[in-house]
């Protein structure tokens, strides 16, 4: 089976998208799956239920740009420990979406088991989160404080070992 | 497990907005976090798209579909708000995100609490009192998975360390230098502790038998013990260890002095997995207790035995003839001196893929042992000959040519070794460090072979790749060689020349500086550092011969911010 060839894969919305082997190979679980099933087997459309259209050509434009970066089979590669949050340019300006695509792909990544992907995600929104005070974090991502402030004043207690310095 | 993993993250697709079970409250199992840092929980196969679950009721879902509309970051399960929170380098930033909401706090507690800041003072008491408190948020203790201690060292009593033992799921104590503690404070620590994996009580006096008598009733899942220079240990106490510990992986015991090859022979009959042992300086331990670990453990990978002072050439000649040991890779030798060849072509033909050797100080070998490493071929990367001060240029010469892989080599005071064995050494492509102190018989000839670039495959001319060069007492080096090997060599970051004549100038001294302590102690002798650094580069223009070379020189320390220990090359 050639690296070019052609599959079909249907989003959750009822959507056929035409993409190179090679690319959609990118993710671990789609690649386990052809692994599995029969040569003939590969020429019928492979359902994706969890991923809608715009979000699965999102996540495939990002596969056709990655498609001959080094694969990496080891589960725990070193650089996975590292937290260092640098993004590539690309990538960073892939990552330029509104929240609810944002998560869209963090969570698409996780399912079809695109590591790499999954990475610059989190990586992404770690950048939002650094250097922020709760308030700003809370204003950022839209979330309801529903701590008392006792609750709030006890936590902030006995954490305040972790102040940056 | 499949089945529960998916009913899990239904839930937490779901919104995950019970207060009482997500995944990563604090109250997780106990085997919920193994060695690794939080590793990325790639198990999920199912729901992302909240699927309306028939348990869930309507109204649940319409307030959760709701909630996503308003703030589509609730749409991550746990496990990917813990990925998320992973990546964040700092504790202040993991602490601002437990103030945010009772979700963010029950995913990002856990992660923060890992490794709690103890290095100073100050954070350390906030820690005990969170540890400590009646009424605490969380429960702490039983999230702290790691505990440092070292840094606090001699200023570290039993007082410091005893509020800890109320956590009893550490997975890692290191307590490196704090030499005050006892068994008091230390014992305490391990009993009920079924989950630590690792323990360093280096030079800790005050670390007994009780001590390691608890190691042995609670941790069962231990893989790494480091007992440097804990004296009193005994080898009773130390072989109930390997008899209870059998994941044991790495195990240091350097300079535990009374210990004997019978704790050595329990570890290597009771822990198959071992990888790793260190007994430098146990000068107790006999030829038996090596023969053993040799051929006893199917995976040790790394034996070092440097002073092992009794040891002789019988450890190696009682290995069984026809097996071979192929993960053995490193084997430290250093001051064994009652070695002779006989040994060592025995050892090289046991484990013919070693990659490091130390025979430093190994006085009695001659050129038939040199000839017997050279069977290592490729796989030899790292050899150290220091003060085996028989070996001859027909020894180096062969080594060279069959085993070109060598990026390591120490021939300090091989006295016997003239131009001809540095002149094949400078042909080897890979070689970033040479150490040729007091080898006083090498001129200028030598330091010209070495700066000259290589081309291993004929077609390339690459520059060398050469960084540590110790020259210190070859008295016959002059200063158009040295600056010829400055010019060609742009990785170099250390040139030792302590003694040269030829560099016992006013105006070059200016530029040298002690040897870093520690660093290479164990391989040069007085060892004074040609080093430059950014401010020196207005004197250079002094030198205007050799400005270039010295550039080169400061370029080599700007760019190198910590020169590699030898010691801990791989």
């Amino acid at each position: 089976m050639s690296a070019t060839q052609k599959l079909t894969l249907t989003s959750s919305d009822g959507i056929d998208i035409e993409v190179e082997r090679k690319v959609v190979e990118r993710s671990v679980l789609i690649r386990n799956l052809l692994e599995d099933l029969a040569e003939t087997a590969t020429l019928e459309p492979i359902p994706i239920p969890n991923v809608n259209e715009p979000v699965l050509k999102k996540v495939l434009e990002w596969c056709e740009h990655h498609k001959d970066d080094p694969v990496s089979m080891g589960d725990d590669d070193s650089d996975s420990r590292k937290k260092q949050t640098d993004i590539d340019e690309w990538d960073q300006k892939y990552m330029s979406v509104d929240q609810e695509m944002l998560f869209e792909i963090i969570l698409a990544a996780n399912y079809l088991d695109i590591k790499a992907l999954l990475d610059v995600g989190c990586k992404t929104v770690a950048n939002m989160i650094k250097g922020k005070s709760p308030e700003e974090i809370r204003k950022t991502f839209n979330i309801q404080n529903d701590f008392t402030p006792e609750e709030e004043e006890q936590i902030r207690r006995e954490n305040e070992w972790a102040e940056d310095r | 497990m499949q089945r529960e993993s998916r009913s899990m993250n239904r839930r937490l697709s779901s919104g995950a907005n019970s207060t009482s079970s997500a995944s990563t409250s604090p109250e997780r199992g106990v085997d919920d976090d193994n060695d690794s840092f939080m590793h990325l929980a790639n198990d999920s196969q199912s729901s992302l798209v909240p699927s309306v679950a028939d348990d869930v009721s309507d109204s649940l879902a319409r307030e959760m579909a709701e909630r996503t509309r308003v703030s589509p970051i609730s749409r991550l399960p746990a496990e990917l708000m813990i990925c998320i929170f992973q990546k964040l380098g700092s504790t202040g930033d993991l602490k601002n995100c437990m103030l945010v909401s009772k979700e963010w706090a029950r995913n990002s507690v856990g992660l923060l609490w890992h490794r709690p800041q103890t290095g100073s003072w100050e954070a350390l008491h906030n820690v005990v009192q969170s540890i400590r408190s009646a009424h605490q948020y969380f429960d702490y203790s039983h999230l702290v998975k790691r505990l440092n201690l070292s840094a606090l060292g001699q200023t570290c009593s039993d007082g410091t360390l005893q509020p800890f033992a109320s956590c009893k799921r550490i997975e890692r104590l290191t307590l490196t230098g704090c030499s005050r503690l006892s068994d008091l404070s230390v014992a305490k620590m391990i009993d009920g502790n079924r989950s630590l994996l690792a323990l360093d009580v280096t030079s800790i006096d005050g670390v007994t038998d009780v001590t390691m008598r608890a190691v042995a009733t609670n941790c069962f899942r231990l893989q790494g013990l480091n007992i440097t220079n804990c004296r009193r240990i005994k080898d009773a106490a130390l072989e109930e260890v390997a008899r209870s510990c059998r994941h044991l992986k790495r195990l240091k015991l350097n300079g535990c002095i009374h210990l004997t090859e019978k704790s050595v022979i329990a570890f290597a009959t009771h822990c198959r997995q071992l990888v790793e042992i260190d007994l430098h300086d146990c000068r107790s331990v006999e030829d038996d207790a090596i023969t053993a670990l040799i051929t006893e453990g199917p995976n040790l990978r790394e034996l070092r035995l440097a002073h092992c002072l009794r040891l002789t050439d019988n450890a190696f000649l009682k290995l069984p003839n026809e097996t071979t040991y192929d993960t053995l890779r490193i084997l430290d030798l250093t001051d064994c001196s009652e070695l002779t060849d006989g040994g060592v072509q025995k050892i090289i033909m046991a484990a013919p893929r070693l990659r490091n050797l130390v025979l430093a100080k190994c006085r009695n070998i001659t050129d038939r042992a040199v000839m017997a490493i050279t069977r290592l071929g490729k796989n030899l990367h790292y050899i150290h000959l220091g003060h085996c001060a028989r070996i001859t240029d027909t020894g180096v010469i062969q080594l060279v040519k069959l085993c070109n892989r060598i990026r390591y080599i120490d021939l300090a005071c091989c006295t016997n070794l003239t131009d001809a064995s540095v002149m094949q050494l400078a042909t080897l492509p890979r070689l970033k460090r040479i150490g040729l102190v007091k080898c006083a018989n090498i001129t200028d000839r030598s330091i010209y072979a070495l700066a000259k670039p290589k081309n291993p495959s004929g077609s390339q001319v690459a520059p060398s790749v050469l960084e540590r060069v110790h020259l210190s007492y070859c008295v016959n080096l002059t200063l158009a060689g040295i600056t010829k090997l400055l010019n060609n060599c742009p990785r170099l970051t250390h040139l030792s020349l302590t003694g040269v004549v030829a560099f016992l100038r006013d105006e070059l001294l200016a530029f040298c500086r002690e040897a870093p302590h520690g660093n290479d102690s164990k391989f040069s002798v007085n060892l004074q550092e040609l080093t430059l650094t950014q401010s020196s580069m207005s004197n250079s223009v002094r030198f205007s011969a050799c400005s270039r070379a010295l550039a080169w020189v400061v370029f080599a320390n700007i760019s190198t911010t910590r020169p590699t220990a030898m010691a801990s090359m791989p």
